[in-house]
């Protein structure tokens, strides 16, 4: 089935022929803003009411934040009393549990995002594989199931597992061990919640990744099977390359985005005893909040943090554009 | 379980010299110029007066939502309310699960309610300097009731202890005319009985009869206990701080006891009464009295243990007892029975550790600008302070909820129930008319507050109400910039000394390193923090002695 | 590489394999059969546990008897829930935020994406740039507040569905997705005179189905879990949508004193949190899990749709 659009010939002066397209870019970074405009206002108008969203609803807000340079105090002004400059910057860069939990931030995230991304990929891979349509798409369906589950439930269902009667502490006596009490040692609690991270969102990161694979072109497999490929080959030359803009937007926006450890989920699972290695700084300033109401500090730490992401992500974009020629912008 | 540590941030223990504060700082020249502001108010009203607006008056109240009792709005509670008062409530409506965020994002966008009820002390600190909330003590004179209970109950310690640092207190608590300690300890009674041992009066009394237990059933944890969200071992570790003279540990931590015999704070977490705690519970998990999880399951495990017959106390209050534990184990232990035992004596003697103030009721600064202000404040005098208010609120309408016969005594009508009171009743007291509200009905007289209780609660009563009260610490109010750089001290030391307590207890650490763990907690600024307080102390003291 | 090809899904023995099948490919297939059904166990286990117990009575649960199957089996908690008329007041409101909020999205999003992805436009990483910057930066709890009630979109639909209109993780994705559609498709109806509205509309979103698909399945599940700008935007309990209902409802149950006023006796508390906890997953599940089939339709494989010259 064919779409035959039959369009009204609407010959505008807007789209002179071969203009249109991107493949005379050096040409094009001549252009005045007079002539853009000129050009391609259809285009800039369809931006307007997103740019309007972004301006009203998160660059607004944004002035808020000024309250990480001045004293804040909870139903006074809202941009805070009077300017106390690096105050709280330098309150929490000389705090040395702030660095801990840095640390413990960093390390949780990176270890996610090691075993969170790739995974997904695998499973998509093999998903792929299947040869009945209707068995994969129920092996798909419920691979995401836990991804609905809320993290209170989760984190109930992990503790349980876990615990000295749980089933891998069964387990382990089985083997003729004795029961670790996992969730009380804090060399245990980096497996655990990486280990339900994963289990948690390996099924709804397929999602993407089988959107991608459907656009790859069934013709270039067969182009690759004549030359003598078989499946892996196939995999790696075809599939692979395939979804590799996917794959590098999401690995560029995760990098980014990689501080942002499960709040919730830390909150449900950790214990004093498991401060060490647990304690991350959303949960920290969770606990400092409870006790002193400190929206300046609080604002102070978001921004380092902002700032961190930012700069990460403008760093992967940058080494992915010049390794791989992909990049998000 | 945040709102748990709350409630009980208001314990105070320890001996300290009663300091009296009559007179003190109430007086202000702002109370003169309320002439604009009376309209709807009474002109004469004072103790025993039925508060009734003389134009029709409406306040805006945040109000909590328990899922329990869902807000309804045609509750015989609010026409009654506005028939007796002439006052209509506007409620901003909050659900309990998340109340406190929205409450405190409420009042710092200066979107609060007048009324904001629901407030544990010291959550109302943090509101203070911005000046967004009233200082209600200045305004005393508008509520007779109040004043009346304050001092017919002996309750000015208790409110003294409010007060900031400019002398004035910023929320009016519930109060209560004698105190009600729920919380204690649970045991299986069927157990206490087959091994003939009597009812645990006394801590080392407490760990003998763990150790009976455990010698009859020896693949047993005879206590396995739970409340150890957020704060482990809550409850246990709380009950254990009161009856050795702190202030509060587990879930109501709290970082200086007031020593009335060196009349200055300590740290509670470095003191010695601490350590002697921390002792006891090491015992206990050394001999495989107390499970080890304790202090890291949830609720459910614990709750699982007791009813599988896995273990036999856990802490509980008179809710979890009838709500929880008992149903827990109809099915697979019908013969087991539980029961509270009277809250342990310990090193201090027999006291009653719960304090006499309840959650209470902040007033936004906005209320003062109102013309209807005056009124307000007789109303919140008259509906959560006067006898016949609390008596409404909890009870509901005479004749159609309930029935009072010539002593006094009331009773439920037939077809009402609540608490299971009344079983057959086909209409509940709280969900369909709208009384016995967490937000309204609390705190009062003795007997008032126990006119719902059941017969074994009220024995239990009987004995702590029979024990002394706690005495209060005296007030010690910082500044704004001493709060803030105290509340950046607080978060690391709480840290450290939980993670210590847990790791004395368990055994990961040895007790003889007591000495190294204090001076680690020094480290930490401890002794800055305590010279903090007591300099608070002192300076209060001079102001307002 | 584009062909005239019809748009049926794609039969069900792929044209990747070549008439013999490696020994080596045969066992990697017993391998992935063995791997994939690892998957559905470990991930399906624990919803049936979840839907076994809310069918379950409390003893049975807190005893630890519930695994697969309900022990004393029971509706209660279900009837529980569903006959108070706030659930349905609340679950209708859900709907419909999600149903406005998933359409105002995807429209913001769609568009912006689709300027993005056109390279040759002036100014294009100035617009990348404010919207990536926005995932990192943002203000706060009590600036948003004001923000949301100055413009008087409080207690309305709109308090939901502008605040988080764009998720920026989601726009990058589609732009990514349009910039690899093959330029030639869209100077080819330039030529027969469409403009960039019809560009859009007709060539562009038609090839898109799957990542539009996916894009309503993010934004609409996301909204509908979401309970926060509900609970920060609304006044009144017969606005908020069934998570904060369920959400209050979890709090209730384990809430084990209730200060003043007390929780019912045994018979009063119908269900214990466990049950309550249980139930509310499931509610909240299965609308999602009714819809995705229809969804999955549109990732067809081997879609590729018009008539290009050359």
């Amino acid at each position: 089935m064919t779409t035959s659009d039959t369009v009204s010939p609407v010959a505008g002066p807007e789209s002179p022929p071969g203009a249109a397209s991107g493949t005379r870019r050096r040409r094009a970074g001549r252009r005045t803003w007079r002539q853009a405009l000129r050009r391609d206002w259809q285009l800039y108008s369809l931006a307007i009411l997103p740019l309007l969203f972004f301006l009203i609803f998160r660059y607004l807000p944004m002035l808020g934040n000024v309250i990480a340079f001045r004293r804040f105090q909870p139903g006074g002004s809202v941009f805070g009393e009077r300017w106390v400059g690096l105050r709280y910057l330098r309150m929490f860069l000389s705090d040395p549990t702030f660095w801990d939990v840095f640390t413990n931030t960093l390390v949780l995230g990176a270890l996610t995002l090691l075993f969170c991304f790739p995974l997904p990929i695998v499973l998509a891979l093999l998903l792929n594989e299947l040869r009945s349509r209707r068995l994969k798409r129920f092996v798909q369906s419920v691979s995401y199931l836990p991804h609905f589950l809320s993290i209170v439930i989760v984190a109930a269902m992990v503790m349980q597992l876990v615990s000295v009667d749980g089933a891998v502490n069964q387990f382990v006596r089985a083997l003729g061990g004795e029961a670790v009490p996992f969730l009380q040692q804090a060399g245990w609690f980096r497996t655990i919640y990486v280990s339900s991270e994963v289990w948690q969102t390996v099924g709804w990161g397929t999602i993407l990744y089988l959107a991608a694979l459907t656009a790859v072109d069934e013709d270039l497999y067969e182009a690759a099977r004549i030359d003598g490929a078989n499946r892996w080959r196939q995999t790696w030359h075809v599939t692979l390359p395939g979804i590799r803009p996917t794959m590098v937007t999401l690995l560029i926006l995760n990098i980014g985005t990689f501080m942002a450890v499960g709040f919730e989920k830390i909150l449900l699972l950790y214990n004093p005893l498991t401060y060490p290695t647990a304690d991350v700084i959303s949960t920290y300033l969770f606990r400092v909040g409870i006790v002193s109401s400190n929206f300046s500090y609080a604002a102070a730490i978001g921004l380092f943090e902002s700032v961190i992401g930012l700069t990460l992500v403008l760093s992967a974009n940058a080494i992915s554009r010049r390794t791989v020629g992909t990049s998000l912008w | 379980m945040v709102q748990l540590s709350r409630r009980h941030l208001l314990f105070a223990a320890g001996a300290a010299a009663v300091v009296s504060m009559a007179g003190c700082g109430d007086d202000d020249a702002d109370n003169k110029d309320l002439a604009d502001n009376r309209v709807g108010a009474m002109d004469k009203y004072g103790v025993g007066d039925q508060f009734k607006a003389t134009s029709a008056v409406s306040f805006s109240m945040l109000y909590n939502n328990h899922p329990n009792y869902p807000f309804k709005d045609d509750w015989l509670f609010w026409s009654e309310l506005l028939k007796r008062t002439g006052v209509k409530i506007e409620p901003v409506a909050v659900p309990l699960s998340d109340y406190e965020q929205k409450r405190s994002v409420l009042i710092g966008a200066g979107d609060a309610p007048f009324i904001i009820p629901k407030t544990y002390h010291p959550q109302e600190d943090a509101y203070v300097s911005s000046g967004a909330i009233l200082p209600v003590s200045d305004y005393l004179d508008l509520m007779p009731h109040f004043k009346d209970r304050i001092e017919k109950w002996n309750l000015q310690p208790e409110i003294d202890s409010l007060r900031q640092e400019d002398g004035k207190f910023y929320l009016l608590p519930g109060l209560h005319e004698k105190p009600w300690q729920d919380y204690t300890l649970a045991v299986r009674m069927d157990i206490l009985e087959e091994l003939k041992i009597a009812v645990p009066t006394t801590w080392d009394e407490v760990y003998d009869m763990l150790k009976a237990m455990k010698a009859a059933y020896p693949n047993v944890y005879p206590l396995s206990d739970r409340f150890g969200k957020p704060n482990p071992a809550g409850n246990l570790l709380n009950m254990l701080a009161v009856s050795h003279g702190l202030a509060g540990a587990g879930w109501a931590y709290q970082h200086t006891s007031w020593d009335a015999n060196a009349k200055k704070f300590v740290y509670t977490g470095a003191s010695d009464k601490y350590k002697a705690m921390l002792e006891f519970l090491h015992k206990l998990v050394d001999e495989k009295l107390l499970d080890p999880e304790t202090f890291t399951q949830t609720d459910d495990q614990a709750r699982q243990k007791l009813a599988s017959g896995k273990s036999f106390v856990i802490s509980a209050n008179a809710q979890s007892i009838v709500n929880d534990y008992r149903p827990d184990m109809a099915k697979s232990l019908p013969n087991a029975r539980m029961a509270k035992i009277p809250f342990p004596i310990g090193p201090v003697g027999p006291i009653n550790p719960a304090s006499r103030l309840e959650n209470g009721v902040m007033i936004s600064k906005k209320a003062r600008d109102s013309k209807n202000f005056v009124a307000m404040m007789q109303f919140i005098d008259w509906l959560w302070y006067s006898d016949a208010g609390q008596e409404f609120a909890r009870w509901g309408v005479e004749g159609t909820t309930y029935t009072k016969d010539s002593s006094g005594k009331r009773t439920l009508t037939p077809d009402v129930d609540v608490l299971g009171l009344n079983p057959k009743g086909t209409k509940h007291l709280q969900k369909d008319f709208g009384f016995y509200n967490g937000i309204f009905a609390y705190g009062g007289h003795l007997e008032l507050v126990q006119s719902f209780f059941s017969a074994e609660e009220m024995e239990f009563q009987k004995v702590l109400n029979e024990r002394p009260n706690v005495t209060v610490a005296p007030p010690h109010p910082l500044s704004d910039t001493e709060r803030e750089q105290v509340t950046l001290w607080e978060t690391p030391l709480k840290d450290y000394v939980y993670q210590n307590t847990l790791k004395f207890i368990l055994g990961q650490r040895p007790l003889g390193e007591w000495d190294a763990y204090v001076t680690e907690l020094n480290g930490k600024n401890m002794g800055s923090y305590v010279d903090v307080v007591n300099k608070a102390y002192d300076r209060y003291q001079q102001k307002h002695g | 590489m584009v062909t005239l090809d019809t748009s049926t899904p794609a039969p069900a023995t792929n044209r990747r394999h070549g008439p013999h099948t490696s020994r080596g490919y045969r066992i990697f297939r017993v391998v992935n059969a063995v791997v994939l059904t690892g998957v559905v166990l470990v991930t399906l286990y624990p919803f049936v546990n979840i839907v076994a117990r809310s069918l379950s009575d409390n003893a049975s649960i807190v005893s630890g008897e519930v695994n697969l199957i309900p022990r004393g089996f029971n509706v209660a908690a279900y009837k529980a829930v569903m006959a108070d008329p706030m659930f349905w007041t609340n679950y209708r409101n859900t709907l419909v935020y999600t149903a406005v909020a998933t359409a105002v999205s995807l429209v913001l999003t769609t568009c912006y994406a689709y300027v993005l992805s056109k390279k040759h436009l002036k100014g294009r990483t100035a617009l990348v740039g404010i919207a990536v910057f926005t995932m990192f930066f943002s203000g706060g709890l009590i600036p948003n507040y004001i923000l949301v009630t100055s413009l008087g979109l409080k207690n309305t639909v709109w308090a939901i569905a502008l605040p988080n209109a764009i998720s920026v993780f989601n726009l990058l994705v589609m732009k990514a997705f349009f910039e690899s559609l093959p330029v030639e498709l869209e100077e080819a109806a330039a030529v027969d005179g469409l403009n960039t509205y019809g560009i859009l509309l007709r060539i562009v979103l038609p090839l898109s189905k799957a990542v539009v698909a996916t894009m309503f399945l993010f934004y609409a599940v996301s909204f509908w879990n979401s309970w926060f700008a509900a609970f920060l935007y609304m006044d009144r309990m017969d606005l908020f949508p069934v998570t904060v209902y369920l959400r209050n409802l979890i709090a209730g149950a384990t809430d084990a004193t209730s200060t003043g006023g007390g929780l019912g006796s045994a018979s009063d508390v119908v269900q214990s949190a466990a049950t309550i906890q249980s139930v509310t997953i499931v509610l909240t599940v299965l609308p999602i899990l009714a819809v995705y089939p229809f969804i999955q339709r549109y990732f067809v494989s081997g879609v590729m749709l018009g008539a290009v010259k050359g």
